[in-house]
């Protein structure tokens, strides 16, 4: 093989059992030592980042690609399924992003899960869910991804009941395996009709040889998954549910990494998607009520970790948005940027939280650009990366797709939605950067505020300069598959941050409400509907189980046996023979009229019938 | 060991108490399993004491045939909404000790069905709700009927149409398309 080859396939598979190491140490009965997590799982991540540099760079350089097939799993005539790697554009640049991303985290929950005596346990299921993802972006055919898919699911069920004596965070866990189960209805549909009717698995097989078919059915399919996966709207209420997990757990999972395996998946399937225009309406109609549903959720909350949460759900709108619009490749550069600002975002949430003795309630913080300064200005940063500040990260990638909104031939309403949620997305951000950062503090004076450990303020710092420069380094080193539209007249090209300052003036107009006497309370009904999520879980999460259980406990312990004890024995026989004996029993009352009605009737039967 | 299981149930078959294929149960000591609808108020009374509960708080489910015997009616309410201060035996469970459970307890349970009173009714909840998915389903009908593009034209070629490249004779003098005005 050549050297270049050789190097790259080996660097990337090297990568990957640099990982595996400290999950296969955990598997002996030999005890770990305390710093376990910090010396070999952080490192491991870290030095993963490394090694992965390398691929990274060879591609850059010379724009390298490559599938490796390692090992035949199984044989049969028709299908056949190799443990197959695919190392290209997409997962070459999303695995450096993820692993420097993680080690992040994972450097932060050092200092947030301090105090945790299970420390060692949490890291490992970190670094789990860590091997899953990359195994799910790095699938080369539906097998493997499905194998990473459903690990991904499993972590992200142990991680948001980590502390599940809590019973909130269990009925959270709950909620996230069974809303990604439904969305695995939508995928194994998907992989059932591609084998039956392509015969394969492997993704280049698949895009050749699905070209004359009509793929609306599992194209429906993984737009099922993603929403799932990936909260869209009807399947979304597990991500802000999700919350109830430790922050590092929100960070790495609920905002970069887990939550964008369903907008990675229709990346993946978008050579199918290309020609199927149902797929991508829906795709971009999903989208565009997504970002604009959760937007409008975001506006009301009060917990810091829920507003992020919602900003999360909207932007993977965003990202559904992109993919109805064919520009697979933007929502993965809006993948990579959102990766970044997001994670820093829960990090500073999560000092804060931590800073403030666990308070994670905005209307009871305040103050923090003096106390806390660095997180307050990673904060700050982020929120602008978020809102598509120009020249920031997610500029980039967010103007890009707002740009391509415009000047595509789109359905009109879901256009007006996604600038709709992008004015919104300005607002909560500066509704958390007021309640947060500024005004005078709303807590307790002794607040155990200390932000001074190099385990909170180098992640931050890292993740800051993705933040600032990330969009940027991608935007310049990558070749775009599809040209963009470059001609468009100034209110298109400057709608996305026209709509944002838009949002951002109103934003301030209304906190400078919060000192005057203007209106006791707001509008009542959007109010309620925007607080209570819309009702969706209020009605959803407890009509249906109760019809389900409720009936399910029926049937079981009432119904069956009384069916077939009562209602199909004695008492179907007395409900069957009581009208006609009554009926009989009413004929004959010795009535001569009756009689001799009866006698004439038969008779002309019998005239009747002799008769023909 | 079973020869004191023979014994009980010699012992309480001896009794009389109870007639029937009840009595050749081990746990059938006076009225450990479901007894008949309670009719009287010696029924009722015994019913009550049995599931720990008030007289006047003991209401039998109706007799349909189900079979519910004489377990109680306790209200529909779940675990969530009971009040999450105070010091019950069972914190996690907001229950006490001994307490007498809803028939439906395993659906009451806090990961499962919530009762707890919500800020707007139900019917409100539901309008609001589905009215907002209809609407943004019916304007997505009408943005799908009206869409939003950029003016367009058709495609023009330089070269005269492209009359070489398209496989037009180099001899015949190609017709003179102006693809502009001034």
């Amino acid at each position: 093989m050549h050297p270049t080859t050789l190097m790259y396939t080996s660097s990337l598979l090297l990568m990957f059992a640099v990982l595996l190491y400290p999950l296969l140490v955990t598997f002996t009965s030999l005890p770990l030592n305390n710093d376990w997590a910090s010396s070999h799982a952080k490192t491991a991540v870290k030095s993963a980042f490394l090694i992965s540099l390398a691929p990274l760079s060879l591609f850059l350089s010379t724009g390298m690609e490559a599938v490796t097939s390692s090992w035949t799993w199984m044989v049969t005539t028709t299908l056949d399924i190799t443990l197959s790697f695919k190392f290209d554009h997409y997962s070459i640049i999303f695995i450096p992003i993820a692993l420097y991303v993680t080690w992040s985290i994972l450097e932060f929950a050092t200092w947030y899960m301090h105090s945790d005596p299970l420390m060692n346990r949490f890291f490992k299921y970190l670094l789990t869910f860590l091997v899953a993802m990359l195994i799910l972006v790095s699938a080369n055919n539906l097998f493997q991804l499905f194998i990473g898919w459903e690990g991904v699911g499993i972590m992200s069920f142990l991680l948001i009941g980590w502390w599940h004596g809590r019973a909130d965070a269990n009925t959270a866990a709950l909620q996230a395996v069974l809303y990604n189960r439904v969305g695995d209805i939508g995928l194994i549909l998907g992989m059932a009709w591609l084998a039956t009717n392509v015969n394969s698995w492997d993704i280049q097989q698949m895009f050749i040889l699905s070209k004359n078919l009509d793929m609306t059915l599992p194209l429906l399919g993984l737009i099922l998954a993603a929403t799932g996966k990936s909260a869209q709207f009807g399947l979304h209420p597990w991500l802000p549910a999700a919350m109830e997990g430790p922050t590092p757990v929100s960070a790495l999972l609920h905002s970069s990494t887990m939550v964008v395996a369903g907008i990675f998946l229709l990346i993946r399937m978008s050579p199918l998607m290309e020609n199927n225009q149902t797929a991508l309406t829906l795709c971009l109609c999903l989208g565009a009520l997504t970002t604009m549903f959760t937007a409008t959720c975001a506006l009301t909350q009060n917990d810091i970790k829920k507003i992020v949460a919602f900003s999360t759900s909207s932007q993977l709108g965003l990202m559904m948005v992109t993919i109805g619009l064919n520009q697979p490749q933007l929502a993965f550069l809006h993948i990579c940027t959102h990766a970044f600002f997001k994670a820093m975002l829960f990090l500073c949430s999560g000092s804060v939280i931590h800073s403030l003795n666990d308070e994670q309630d905005i209307r009871k913080m305040g103050g923090l650009h003096h106390l806390a300064p660095f997180t307050s200005s990673c904060l700050t940063v982020g929120s602008l990366a978020l809102t598509g500040t120009p020249f920031l990260a997610g500029f980039f990638s967010k103007d890009a797709i707002i740009e391509a909104l415009n000047t595509s031939h789109v359905n009109a309403w879901a256009l007006t939605l996604t600038l709709i949620a992008t004015s919104f997305t300005a607002i909560y951000s500066l509704r958390v950067i007021f309640f947060v950062t500024m005004g005078t503090p709303r807590f307790l004076p002794l607040s155990p505020i200390n932000e001074n450990n190099p385990a909170v303020i180098n992640p931050l710092k890292r993740l800051a300069w993705g933040s600032i420069f990330g969009g940027l380094l991608v935007m310049l080193n990558i070749n775009l598959f599809k040209t963009p539209v470059l001609t468009m007249p100034a209110e298109l090209k400057l709608a996305a941050l026209a709509v944002s300052i838009l949002g951002l003036l109103t934003a301030l107009e209304l906190a400078t409400l919060t000192s005057k006497q203007f209106k006791v309370t707001p509008l009542r009904t959007p109010h309620h509907f925007s607080t209570s999520l819309g009702f969706i879980p209020a009605i959803i999460h407890r009509q249906i189980p109760q019809l389900t259980l409720l009936l399910g406990q029926k049937i079981a312990s009432q119904m069956v046996d009384q069916t077939w004890l009562e209602k199909t024995g004695p008492k179907a026989i007395a409900n069957a023979t009581t009208p006609l004996a009554s009926a009989t029993s009413n004929m004959q009352q010795g009535l001569i009229k009756t009689y001799l009605t009866l006698f004439l009737m038969t008779l002309v039967l019998v005239t009747l019938i002799s008769a023909t | 060991m079973a020869g004191v299981g023979f014994q009980r149930w010699v012992r309480t078959l001896s009794k009389g108490k109870i007639s029937g294929i009840s009595g050749l149960l081990p746990a059938c000591r006076s009225g450990e399993i479901l007894t008949y609808f309670p009719i009287n108020i010696g029924e009722i009374a015994a019913a009550a004491k049995k599931y720990n509960i008030r007289v006047e708080d003991y209401k039998p489910i109706a007799d349909n045939g189900e079979g519910y015997g004489d377990y109680p009616q306790l209200p529909d309410r779940s675990q969530q909404d009971r009040d999450p201060a105070y010091q019950w035996d069972h914190p996690d469970l907001r229950r006490n000790w001994n307490e007498p459970m809803h028939w439906d307890f395993d659906m009451f349970i806090r990961n499962r069905v919530d009762t707890s009173p919500t800020v707007v009714p139900w019917s409100t909840m539901c309008k609001q709700l589905f009215g907002f998915v209809g609407f943004m389903l019916f304007m997505f009908y009408l943005g799908d009927k009206f869409p939003a593009y950029q003016p367009v034209g058709p495609k023009q070629f330089p070269y005269n149409n492209l009359h070489l490249e398209r496989g037009g004779s180099p001899d015949v003098e190609p017709e003179e398309v102006k693809n502009y005005e001034i």
